[in-house]
């Protein structure tokens, strides 16, 4: 690393960064902000943050807060899941779909197999590279989940290894597999269970309905950056 | 002093007189307010809910320097690199050598309002980095050369026309003025440049101080496209924006979406923790957090101290009538609205900006509507205060007076029964041209004639003996 580069503002110095740093704050101490709060940090949240209880059937309610979003939301069981996927890369003609080589949550490695196979067999291209070249052209992209919460219509995608952050991004329609057994009553819950993780991942992204926007005189209009449609297949136990 | 006035008044007239504008603010923050109330009515108790917001932001701002310090310990173990800057200028500085050094030339922006306040794009431009603003608002605003009316909805003056001849002008594609047609060119057009990025520009809409978490809420996907194509992500975070913990997050997630649009979440809400690890297949290899001060360490330790608690929802600006009828550009503020007036003053120096505590009713529309509980009419009132002293002598003389009256019965007998002989009604019973200063201020508005009988007169003659 040059170390010669930008002495003020210390880019390219960490000592020199990490000094200016905690010059700024020692300077807010020095002025007596950090004097004993008044305000007391609540403790127990969640009584009047909680919107859904955790005895509630998710599975209804996702279904209802997904459609709600914009979501379409398609039930599947363990025996038929991957009719129902195939049947959707059918309905929008596709001739390739991104599929990350090891999957999430349901969707795990043996079964991202069992996909691609039935795909091959209806004669689509099932992709496993992350470059820019297959996101940026394929028709559709495959994923699982983290998790889904019921109380907003909402899916989580983590940054894993392998998995790709693109994938849930930049391919026009993004078909997301989730099991019954992923879906958390209410936001708190994906928030208690982060909380509990000794390490976070580099990116969670919640995603609640397609990419959307109002900014032309208020019209909707999906597919801004992200996916136009997104489904997702809830897959029960049969 | 009286120059900027005019240069107010003459923006505010200019708005006000292009009522096509105003029509379209009209239309679009009424139904704003509605599908807002109609979302917050779901929560189980909205009122509950804006308290605890209230609160835990209030805290986080009286404790700021130690949850700074954890924030800053948990990005170090992250692996996110951590500035400070202490003004705009510094910011500047420290955004474009992250830029050199890291030898980008591409940048791209997600929307952030904090950007617009350090006028980061001249910079960067300046310095040999091309940067383009990726929300739809903000990109047709860029190639417009235009400027922001909106906090949330920034090209809410702009009718579908305008859009379209500013995407054909930039794009070179086919006009049309059909909302989807024109988001495809704008997708189309950006895609590529998402392609080819190399620096990514974001603010933060809440920084975690226990994880070195922060989260960025849109709608389009561009946080999310900025935060996961180019080689480096830059965050820009004023300092007011931290909360404590990762639980604390859904109190203020679900607030948010719900008094800006009306959804229960923002479509993308993007938690980064520190730049991609190394088997992940993308996103940024370095991400860099500058802390902006600008101006907030000083309402820090003063009597506006929970302005900071603002999450920039755009409530008040949907609920103000003000706003509505003047529309964003007349405030010639980054912020407009209710909380720009606020601000804007508390951080670029009230002498510049005098009058915009000045440019409200007080009516409370904005105070209802946001999620944090700021006093907003109760503080641009004490900010007012803090303008008095700078008001012309003929106008303080007039209040001394006018005070001096009002705190002595007598006077205020005295003067109230002078005033049947100066003020005159037309033939219409109004009183539409006042004498002396009265005349301005009838200019605009009809004055009933004062009563042949005041007040106390009647009292005591109907009804002080009944007693």
């Amino acid at each position: 690393m040059k170390t010669n580069d930008g002495p003020k503002t210390g880019v390219t110095n960490d000592d020199a960064r990490r000094d200016a740093v905690d010059a700024f704050v020692n300077s807010l101490k020095r002025r007596r902000h950090d004097a004993p709060a008044k305000t007391m940090l609540p403790e127990d949240i969640e009584i009047v943050t909680r919107l859904v209880e955790r005895d509630e059937d998710p599975a209804a309610l996702f279904t209802q807060t997904a459609t709600t979003v914009g979501v379409n939301v398609h039930s599947a069981t363990t025996a038929d899941w991957l009719d129902v996927v195939a049947k959707l890369l059918q309905e929008h003609q596709a001739k390739d779909a991104a599929i990350p080589p090891v999957g999430d949550g349901f969707f795990e490695a043996e079964r991202v197999e069992q996909l691609k196979q039935r795909l091959v067999a209806d004669g689509v291209a099932a992709k496993s590279e992350t470059d820019d070249e297959t996101l940026f052209s394929v028709d559709m992209a495959i994923t699982g989940v983290a998790a889904a919460i019921a109380e907003t219509g909402t899916i989580a995608c983590e940054a894993r290894p392998i998995i790709a952050r693109g994938s849930s991004l930049i391919p026009p329609v993004h078909i997301a597999v989730v099991a019954a057994e992923q879906l958390l009553p209410d936001l708190c819950d994906y928030f208690n269970v982060l909380s509990k993780r000794s390490e976070l991942p580099a990116d969670a992204s919640l995603i609640t309905g397609p990419s959307k926007t109002a900014d032309i005189e208020g019209v909707l209009v999906t597919g801004v950056h992200g996916p136009a449609t997104v489904h997702v297949v809830l897959v029960r136990e049969s | 002093m009286s120059a900027k006035k005019s240069d107010f008044r003459q923006r505010i007239a200019a708005g006000m007189a292009d009522r096509r504008v105003i029509r379209a603010v009209h239309q679009a923050t009424f139904h704003k307010v509605e599908t807002v109330a109609d979302a917050l009515s779901l929560l189980r108790n909205h009122q509950e809910l804006r308290d605890l917001a209230a609160r835990i932001k209030q805290h986080t701002l009286e404790n700021l320097p130690g949850y700074l310090e954890q924030f800053i310990s948990a990005c170090e173990r992250n692996g996110t690199r951590v500035h400070f800057a202490a003004d705009a200028a510094a910011a500047r500085e420290i955004i474009c050598e992250i830029a050199r050094v890291s030898g980008s030339k591409l940048a791209v922006k997600s929307k952030s309002m904090t950007t617009e306040e350090i006028h980061l794009n001249e910079a960067l431009e300046a310095a040999g980095v091309r940067t383009v603003e990726t929300d739809l608002g903000e990109f047709i605003v860029q190639i417009d050369h235009d400027r922001p009316s909106h906090i949330v909805s920034p090209i809410i003056h702009k009718d579908r026309q305008q859009i379209a001849r500013a995407l054909v002008r930039e794009t070179g594609c086919d006009y049309t003025e059909d909302p989807t047609e024109l988001t495809a060119v704008a997708r189309k057009h950006l895609r590529d440049v998402f392609r080819h990025c190399d620096l990514g520009i974001t603010g933060v809409n809440f920084a975690v101080a226990e994880t070195g978490t922060i989260c960025i809420c849109t709608n389009e996907g561009n946080g999310r496209m900025t935060t996961t194509r180019p080689r480096v992500h830059v965050a820009l975070l004023g300092i007011e924006k931290l909360v404590p913990r990762l639980r604390d997050l859904p109190v203020f997630l679900k607030l948010l979406a719900r008094s800006s649009t009306g959804q229960p979440l923002t479509v993308y809400t993007t938690l980064i923790t520190g730049p991609k690890r190394p088997a992940d297949p993308d996103g940024p290899e370095q991400v860099h957090v500058v802390l902006l001060d600008n101006g907030r360490s000083e309402i820090l330790g003063g009597p506006f101290i929970e302005v900071l608690r603002c999450i920039r929802c755009g409530a008040c600006l949907n609920a103000c009538p003000v706003f509505r009828n003047i529309g964003g550009h007349a405030y010639g503020s980054v912020y407009p609205g209710p909380i720009g007036s606020l601000v804007t003053p508390l951080l670029s120096g009230i002498v510049a900006h005098a009058e915009l505590p000045r440019a409200s009713s007080l009516c409370g529309a904005c105070r209802d509507a946001c999620p944090v509980k700021l006093d907003i009419p109760g503080l641009l009132v004490k900010l007012r205060a803090r303008t008095c002293n700078r008001q012309p002598l003929t106008k303080r003389m007039g209040m001394t007076i006018w005070k001096w009256i009002m705190r002595s019965p007598t006077m205020f007998g005295c003067v109230q029964r002078s005033m049947r002989w100066f003020l005159r009604p037309d033939r219409d019973g109004w009183i539409s041209n006042g004498p002396g200063p009265a005349g301005e201020w009838t200019k605009v508005r009809d004055l009933p004639p004062p009563p042949k009988k005041s007040f106390h007169r009647r009292w005591r003659e109907e009804w002080a003996d009944e007693d």
